[in-house]
C-alpha cells in the first residue's frame, strides 16, 4: 500500500509537469490545428530562463521565495512573448497554407531552438542551485511526500484553474473558444482572429516556460535537448486526453505520469514508455478522439 | 581537364602513402643521431574531448621536460608530437598515419577506447611501432595479443572486482543492488561487479534503468523495498546526480557508490548537500596520489590549473617508453616493445608497475572517493597486502 502511494505520489508531481505543457499543445491545435512541435522547445528555453534569472537574482542576494517568483513570472512573460515572435514570424504567414508545410515549419523551429540554445548554454548541463528548495517532507499512508512536491502540484493545479477559467469567463476567452468552432465566422463576427491567435501563443508559452522552471527546480539539472522528450509526452497526454480539450490535457498528463512511474515501479524502467505508448494506442484504438474529446467540431 | 589531373594527384598521392607507410619500419631505426626523439601523442585536440586531450599532451610534455632536463635518451632529446584523433575512428586513422610518416620512434597516448584501436591497427601493421595507451580501458585493446601495445591505466574490467573487494571486505553489505543504465560500458562493469560479488558469497540484485529521464523515484522505491545496505551505479554522473537527490528526498538510507564515469562535479552540483557520504570507484585523479605531489604543484605552476585526470597517466606512458629506450640502447621498434615488455616495477608517479604478459599494468591503480562537505575526498585503496586503507 504504503509503495503503490509513493509511485502515485511520485507520478502525479512527474505529471503536473506533463499537463502543463500539454495544455499548450491543445491550445495551439484547438484553435488553429497545428501540432506545434517546437511547444517541447519553449518549455526548455523556460527552464533556461529561469536558470539565468535564479543566477542573477542570486548574485544580488535576494531572498530565495524572491528568486524563485521572479525566475517563475520572468520565465512565463519572456517566452510567451517569444511563442508569439515564433508565430508571428514562422506560423502566421502559413497559415492558409497547406497543413504539412506549417507542421514542417514547427519542426524546423523546434530544431533553430534546441541548437541556439546548444550554442548559447553548451552541450553539458547546468544546474540550479541544488539546495534552492528544502529537501524535507511528511509521511502519507507510509509514502515520503515532499514539501516541494505538494507546492508544485499546487502550482501547477493553479495554473490549469486559472486558464479554465480564462477561457470559459472572459471576453477573449471566448474569443478563442469561437475561433475554435469555426475560424471564418468568427472573423465575420468581428473577432480579431491574429490577435487571439497570439494570445493563446502567450498562454501556451509561459505555461510551458512555467513547468521548465518548475521542473529544473525541482531536478536542478537543465540540458538543451530536455524540451525533446517533454514535448513528445505532453503532446501523447494532449492526445490521450482528446486534443484540442483543456481538461483532457490536464488529466492525460496527469495520467501519464503516474501510468509512467506505476510501470516502473512494478514492471521496469525499461518498459515504462512501451507501457504508456501501449496505453495510448489502446485508447485510441476504442475512442479515436481520446478520453474527453467529444464532436470533432467542438473544442476547447 | 581538371578534374581528370585532380584523380591522377589523388592516385599519386596514394601510392606514395603507402610507400611511406611500408618504408617506414626501416627508416625509424636509421635517422640521424643527434635528431630528437620523437614521441607521438594522438589525443582529441578538437571535439568535446579536446580539454582531456590537452591535458594529456601536457602531461607529455612535462614528461619530456624532465627527461631532457637530465641529458635525454641515448644522447638525444625527446620531442612530443601531438595529434589530433578527435575521438573518431576515422580521423584517428588518418592520424595515425601522419605519425608514421612522421617517422617517430614510438607512441604514447590515446583517450578514446574507439579511436585507440584504429590507431594500434594501423601502427602494428606499420612497423610495430610500440604503443604505450595512457587513458583507454577497454579491455579489447590489449587482448588483441599484438606485441607492441602496453597500458599505464587499469582496464575497465578490473574495476567490477576492485568494487566488489570494497563492498565485500570494506562495507561489509550483506544485500546489494547493482544498477546499470543498459549502456555497453555500464553493463560491463555490472556484469563484472556481479560477478566478483559472487566470488564473495553475496546474490547480488541486478537493476536497469533508462538513461535520459528526470525521474528516478520508482525505480528507487522499487530498489528500496528490497532493503539493500549498498546501491552500486554503474552508468553516468548524470543519472547519478538525480539518483542521489531523489533517493535522499524519499528518506532512503542506503549506501550509494558509483563507477568511474560517476566521477564528476555535475554530481555534486546536482545533488547538493544529497550526495555526501557518495562513493566512487575510480582510477586516482593525480591529486589524490602520493607519489604525484610535486607533479601536481608543478603542473599547476606551468598550465595554470591543476591536471585533469589522465595526464599523470600520460606522464608515466612517456617515461616508460623512455625508459624502454634507454633499456634497449636502441630506437628499434622491435628492440623497444621487447625492452617494454620486460619493464618490471618501474616507479611511476602513479605507484610502482609492471607489463604483464599482453601489456597490461599490474597492479591496477583503483580508489574510492567519498564525498564529505560536497566535495570528492580521497577515500579508501587497498594496500599489498590486500587490506583497505586510507589514502594519504
Amino acid at each position: 500500500m504504503s509503495v503503490f502511494v509513493q509511485y502515485l505520489v511520485n507520478g502525479l508531481t512527474i505529471g503536473s509537469f506533463y499537463a502543463l505543457v500539454a495544455l499548450g499543445y491543445t491550445m495551439i491545435y484547438g484553435i488553429i490545428r497545428l501540432i506545434n512541435f517546437a511547444h517541447g522547445d519553449l518549455f526548455m528555453v523556460g527552464a533556461f530562463a529561469g536558470w539565468l534569472v535564479v543566477a542573477a537574482a542570486a548574485g544580488m542576494h535576494l531572498p530565495v521565495a524572491m528568486q524563485l517568483l521572479l525566475a517563475l513570472l520572468i520565465a512565463m512573460l519572456a517566452v510567451g512573448l517569444l511563442a508569439m515572435g515564433i508565430e508571428r514570424v514562422a506560423y502566421q504567414p502559413l497559415l492558409k497554407s497547406s497543413r504539412l508545410s506549417i507542421l514542417i515549419t514547427a519542426l524546423g523551429v523546434s530544431l533553430a531552438l534546441e541548437n541556439g540554445a546548444m550554442i548559447a548554454f553548451g552541450a553539458g548541463f547546468d544546474t540550479f542551485p541544488a539546495n534552492i528548495l528544502p529537501l524535507t517532507g511528511f509521511h502519507l499512508f507510509g509514502a515520503q511526500v515532499g514539501y516541494v512536491q505538494v507546492a508544485m502540484f499546487a502550482l501547477a493545479l493553479l495554473l490549469m484553474v486559472g486558464l479554465y477559467l480564462f477561457v470559459q469567463f472572459t471576453p477573449v476567452g471566448t474569443a478563442m473558444r469561437a475561433l475554435s468552432f469555426d475560424q471564418d465566422a468568427a472573423r465575420l463576427m468581428g473577432i480579431n482572429v491574429e490577435g487571439v491567435v497570439l494570445i493563446t501563443f502567450l498562454l501556451g508559452g509561459s505555461l510551458a516556460a512555467a513547468s521548465g522552471v518548475m521542473m529544473g527546480l525541482y531536478y536542478t539539472q537543465i540540458n538543451f535537448m530536455m524540451g525533446f522528450l517533454m514535448g513528445l509526452r505532453a503532446f501523447t497526454a494532449a492526445v490521450l486526453g482528446g486534443i484540442g480539450n483543456i481538461p483532457g490535457a490536464m488529466v492525460g498528463g496527469l495520467l501519464i505520469g503516474v501510468l509512467q512511474s506505476l510501470s516502473a515501479g512494478y514492471i521496469s524502467s525499461q518498459w515504462q514508455d512501451v507501457i504508456v505508448f501501449a496505453v495510448l494506442i489502446l485508447v485510441l484504438v476504442f475512442k479515436p478522439t481520446g478520453i474527453f474529446g467529444e464532436r470533432v467540431v467542438e473544442r476547447m | 581537364m581538371a578534374r581528370r589531373y585532380s584523380w591522377i594527384l589523388a592516385a599519386a598521392g596514394a601510392m606514395s602513402l603507402l610507400v611511406a607507410g611500408c618504408g617506414s619500419a626501416t627508416t625509424s631505426s636509421s635517422s640521424s643521431s643527434s635528431a630528437p626523439i620523437k614521441i607521438g601523442v594522438p589525443v582529441p585536440l578538437s571535439g568535446s574531448y579536446a580539454s582531456a586531450g590537452e591535458d594529456i599532451v601536457d602531461g607529455a610534455k612535462l614528461a619530456a621536460a624532465k627527461i631532457n632536463g637530465s641529458g635525454g635518451v641515448l644522447g638525444r632529446k625527446i620531442q612530443i608530437v601531438p595529434v589530433d584523433d578527435a575521438c573518431d575512428a576515422q580521423t584517428a586513422t588518418q592520424a595515425a598515419q601522419n605519425l608514421v610518416s612522421q617517422n617517430v620512434t614510438a607512441v604514447a597516448g590515446g583517450y578514446c577506447s574507439s579511436a585507440s584501436l584504429p590507431e594500434l591497427q594501423v601502427f602494428h601493421s606499420q612497423g610495430d611501432l610500440p604503443f604505450v595507451l595512457d587513458a583507454s580501458t577497454n579491455p579489447q585493446l590489449t587482448e588483441l595479443g599484438y606485441n607492441d601495445v602496453f597500458r599505464t591505466i587499469g582496464r575497465d574490467d578490473e574495476q567490477g572486482p576492485f568494487a566488489a573487494n570494497f563492498i565485500a571486505n570494506y562495507l561489509h553489505a550483506k544485500k546489494v543492488v547493482v544498477m546499470d543504465d543498459n549502456s555497453t560500458y555500464a553493463v560491463g562493469l555490472q556484469q563484472d561487479t556481479v560477478k566478483a560479488l559472487k566470488s564473495y558469497g553475496i546474490t547480488a540484485t541486478v537493476q536497469h534503468l533508462t538513461p535520459g529521464q528526470s525521474d528516478y523515484t520508482s525505480v528507487l522505491t522499487q530498489i528500496n523495498q528490497l532493503h539493500p545496505d549498498v546501491l552500486y551505479y554503474t552508468g553516468y554522473f548524470t543519472e547519478m546526480g538525480l539518483l542521489l537527490k531523489q533517493a535522499h528526498q524519499l528518506g532512503y538510507t542506503f549506501q550509494m557508490m558509483g563507477g568511474d564515469a560517476t566521477n564528476s562535479p555535475t554530481v555534486l552540483s546536482t545533488a547538493g548537500s544529497a550526495a555526501n557520504n557518495f562513493i566512487v570507484t575510480t582510477a586516482p585523479l593525480a591529486q589524490f596520489l602520493g607519489t604525484a605531489k610535486s607533479y601536481v604543484t608543478q603542473y599547476t605552476q606551468k598550465y595554470g590549473q591543476a591536471p585533469g585526470p589522465y595526464s599523470v597517466y600520460e606522464y608515466d606512458a612517456v617515461s616508460v617508453v623512455a625508459q624502454a629506450i634507454k633499456n634497449a640502447g636502441s630506437t628499434k621498434a622491435s628492440k623497444i616493445n621487447a625492452a617494454l615488455s620486460k619493464i618490471h616495477d618501474f616507479k611511476g608517479l602513479t605507484g610502482t608497475f609492471s607489463f604483464n604478459k599482453i601489456g597490461d599494468r599490474t597492479p591496477a591503480v583503483y580508489i574510492t572517493l567519498r564525498v564529505v562537505n560536497g566535495k570528492f575526498t580521497a577515500y579508501k585503496e587497498l594496500n599489498d597486502a590486500g587490506q583497505w586503507v586510507s589514502v594519504h
